[in-house]
């Protein structure tokens, strides 16, 4: 497998999170700093993971990024605009941890819905979704209906989805997180071979280590009470081929996230070792 | 408790809003009583003749008790049977789902030739028939749609038909059973009402009402409209009481109306 | 996919067992009869209050009233279909209207709040019993040249015990999408319209069918008793109260209109299950709602 750079521009800012805080609740019992003081600064075509336990704000940054929620304090700019302006002009796509694809619709016609919204006509949105339908190859299934679908296949539709408008940036809130190991690791192959073929910038939320240095050129770690950044790691493995997974390389960015982890492991659990960050 | 006053005071609002621009409605428009009484009018009479409404609404109470009474009591039965032998369930289901739309108070006039039209019988008789299918179909629904996760514990603790019976179906089926219930008690009301309409003793609701509406004193047809309107709120609201108290407030609502 | 054969083919196995649960009462009339003659029951099985199935189907081909020209049957079917194209009339006025209440209670909160609690009060006001009132009111009134018939008081009747049911179960259904399908319609920046357009109705199809069903039944019910306690011309309602008045001389007769009654009820029965397997052909079949 060789890796093609064309699409993939190390330039540009696609997303700049300065100082942003969230609270929910405010002032009441139950009131709870999602968000503190959050900073990142992701460049075009960078593949960033979010990891963290329950409760440590990577889905609620997800969505401040997407503007399916507000901030409180701080500056986002998505592609130089706020969220709502990004989300206003279709900036991004988005795939979550269930497919929510429609049941009345068939496959073509679920990919072809972000693009009914956004105008297009009948023939262009049908050439749209069959090349799209043939990038997540599943080309066949077009006439299917979802409930058809394994759960797998059902997340490829979302994924081609997410891709309709072509937009220059991807969210994705842990869309692996329902399937089984080996689903998984072939969609997290599928993943980075679209990601090659578009040079999409990606944010991905993850609850998974291995999956989360697999497909990342930045694993962000995140902590709860309140929700921060505690730590980025870079991860330099290069193409990824089979044998990645088993590579002493792979082991050493694990271990760094899971080491990073643990460090701001409040939970009691596991004894905390000081080796200091990355 | 902020939140629960955001629940009461749209409905009031409304209301009062709704009884407001009735009563200027027919104040401003002089409209004569015969076409639209004011409320107060409805009022005044509602509290002039309280007692000859008690007597009436207790009358017509009685038949639709009994009839949802008798009717519970066979729809459960029914539902059990049918539970238990298909051949039941395969005669009984279809035809509870085509007379769904069958007006089924029309037996009124042949259970009047059948039974004695001067006693109550037969008013109680077509209350219950009227009862008893959406006792039948909620509560079949209760004793079948169960888990079928349970099923497979209950198999593997080598449970006897009975057993499940008792310790699975009829539990998950009290929900769905208040459901029917809280259709059917309304519902019994105004068949023990409607079921005067066709001959028989004048004490009641029904009666009451097309007597006063034919002789044009539409005041007090609507008081006795009213007395009918709460008649059937009681039975519903002791239900819900009675629901309240057999059922703990723990697991969500299973059962969907 | 074989479902729509499957689903006709279960179709007519039901249809099979009404049939055979009407034959299984038919033939328990009969049994009560003879049973009548041998012992002591509490009410009356002579031929007159319970006439033979077979005399029952011998009134069809009857003339209706001496020396008239129309049999029976004919005084029935006529009687049927007109009461039956009041019931449509009062059921789609009563589900328009339903559904543009259960939008306007989905988009506006203050709606639901304040308008669902009537909304579920008007299902204990027994309007039917409001019939004869409802007439009186509508005799009044008329709209410059139209004047309100009492056909339009029985509709009007219809409509509402049929709007209920619908507006709950509709309601229900635009509030169904989960959270996430919401969130995926925000991130691509629809207005509320495309929402409801796009997503909150067809996921509301498998709440509004059954809902369907039970407005269906609410609107046959809803005429037929109208008719009888107003004494509408032409139904099948005034039918069996005059057939029933006649049971001494004739007493088949009301027997045959309450059969109108039940046909009436199994056609709209019938063109609701069709209904229903027409419009969710497109979702997965799940189990009863």
């Amino acid at each position: 497998m060789t890796m093609i750079h064309d699409k993939v521009q190390n330039t540009g800012s696609a997303l700049a999170i300065s100082g942003v805080s969230k609270v929910f609740n405010k002032g009441n019992d139950n009131e709870v700093v999602a968000l503190s003081d959050v900073n990142l600064d992701v460049h075009t075509g960078e593949f960033i993971s979010l990891i963290g336990p329950s409760g440590c704000g990577k889905s609620t940054l997800l969505r401040v990024i997407g503007d399916l929620t507000g901030f409180d304090s701080g500056t986002v700019q998505v592609s130089g605009k706020t969220p709502e302006d990004a989300r206003k002009e279709r900036l991004y796509g988005i795939a979550f941890q269930q497919a929510a694809l429609f049941d009345w619709r068939s496959v073509s016609k679920n990919i072809e819905l972000p693009l009914e919204l956004a105008g297009w006509d009948k023939s262009a949105r049908e050439t749209r979704s069959a090349e799209l339908l043939d990038m997540v190859q599943l080309s066949d299934f077009g006439t299917h209906r979802p409930w058809e679908l394994s759960g797998g296949m059902q997340q490829r539709v979302a994924i081609a989805r997410s891709l309709a408008v072509d937009p220059p940036l991807l969210l994705m809130d842990e869309p692996f997180g329902a399937l089984d190991e080996m689903t998984r690791e072939r969609m997290q192959n599928e993943l980075l071979r679209i990601r090659l073929e578009t040079g999409k910038t990606i944010v991905f939320v993850t609850h998974s280590i291995p999956e989360a240095v697999y497909l990342s050129d930045r694993v962000v770690v995140m902590s709860p009470r309140p929700g921060r950044i505690t730590a980025e790691i870079s991860v330099n493995l290069g193409d990824r081929t089979e044998i990645t997974r088993e590579s002493d390389n792979f082991f050493h960015s694990v271990t760094a996230v899971r080491e990073a982890l643990r460090l701001h492991d409040t939970s009691g659990s596991g004894v905390s070792s000081h080796r200091g960050e990355i | 408790m902020n939140s629960k006053l955001s629940y009461v005071w749209p409905p009031i609002l409304v209301a009062t809003l709704f009884l407001g621009a009735w009563q200027l409605l027919v104040v401003i428009q002089e409209i004569k009583p015969f076409l639209l009484p004011a409320p107060s009018l409805i009022a005044s009479e509602f509290s002039n003749g309280a007692t000859l409404m008690w007597g009436a609404a207790v009358y017509t109470g009685t038949t639709a008790f009994l009839g949802l009474l008798f009717g519970t009591v066979a729809g459960l039965f029914m539902a059990l049977l049918a539970q238990r032998f298909i051949t039941v369930d395969k005669l009984v289901t279809p035809l509870a789902a085509g007379l769904a739309t069958v007006p089924i108070i029309a037996l009124t006039p042949i259970l009047n030739n059948m039974f004695n039209i001067t006693s109550r019988t037969p008013r109680v008789l077509v209350t219950t028939i009227i009862v008893l299918f959406p006792i039948f179909v909620n509560v079949m629904r209760g004793l079948l749609q169960v888990n079928p996760v349970q099923l497979e514990l209950m198999r593997s603790l080598n449970a006897a038909p009975r057993t499940t019976l008792r310790v699975l179906r009829i539990p998950n089926a009290i929900p769905f059973f208040f459901t029917g219930l809280k259709i059917a008690a309304p519902l019994a009301v105004i068949a023990a009402l409607v079921a005067e309409y066709f001959g028989g003793p004048q004490e009641g609701l029904g009666s009451r009402i097309a007597s006063a509406a034919a002789n044009t004193a539409y005041g007090r047809a609507w008081a006795y409209v009213l007395a009918a309107i709460i008649t059937g709120l009681i039975f519903y609201l002791t239900i819900i009481a009675i629901e309240r108290l057999v059922t703990p407030r723990s697991a969500p609502a299973l059962a969907k109306s | 996919m074989s479902s729509t054969r499957d689903r006709i083919s279960k179709g007519t196995l039901s249809l099979l067992w009404v049939f055979a649960g009407i034959a299984l009462i038919a033939i328990m009339w009969e049994l009560t009869k003879v049973l009548g003659t041998l012992i002591d029951l509490p009410f009356n099985t002579s031929d007159q209050a319970m006439p033979h199935i077979w005399t029952m189907f011998a009134a069809f081909p009857l003339p209706e009233v001496r020396g008239s020209d129309t049999t029976v049957f004919e005084a029935v079917l006529a009687a049927t279909t007109s009461s039956l194209m009041l019931a449509l009339g009062g059921f789609v006025i009563g589900v328009t209207v339903g559904l543009l209440l259960a939008v306007v209670m989905q988009r506006f909160l203050f709606f639901e709040r304040g308008l669902l609690p009537f909304v579920i009060a008007s299902q204990t006001v027994p309007l039917i019993a409001l019939a004869p009132l409802i007439v009186g009111i509508g005799n009044q009134i008329s709209f410059g040249p139209i004047q309100w018939s009492t056909t339009y008081s029985v509709m009007f009747i219809a409509a509402y015990l049929a709007f209920f049911p619908l507006s709950i179960g509709a309601l229900r259904g635009l509030q169904a999408p989960t959270p996430t399908s919401l969130e995926l319609m925000r991130s691509y920046a629809a207005t509320n319209n495309k929402v409801l357009w796009k997503l909150r109705f067809p996921a509301s199809i498998p709440y509004l069918v059954p809902a369907l069903k039970v407005s269906a039944a609410a609107s046959v019910v809803g005429t037929v008793v109208a008719e009888i306690s107003t004494g509408v011309r032409g139904g099948i309602g005034r039918l069996m109260v005059e057939y029933a008045r006649e049971t001494t001389s004739q007493p088949a007769k009301v027997y045959v209109a309450v059969f109108g009654a039940i046909a009436l009820g199994l056609v709209v029965a019938a063109a609701i299950a069709a209904v229903d397997a027409l419009m969710t052909r497109n979702f997965p079949k799940k189990g009863i709602v």
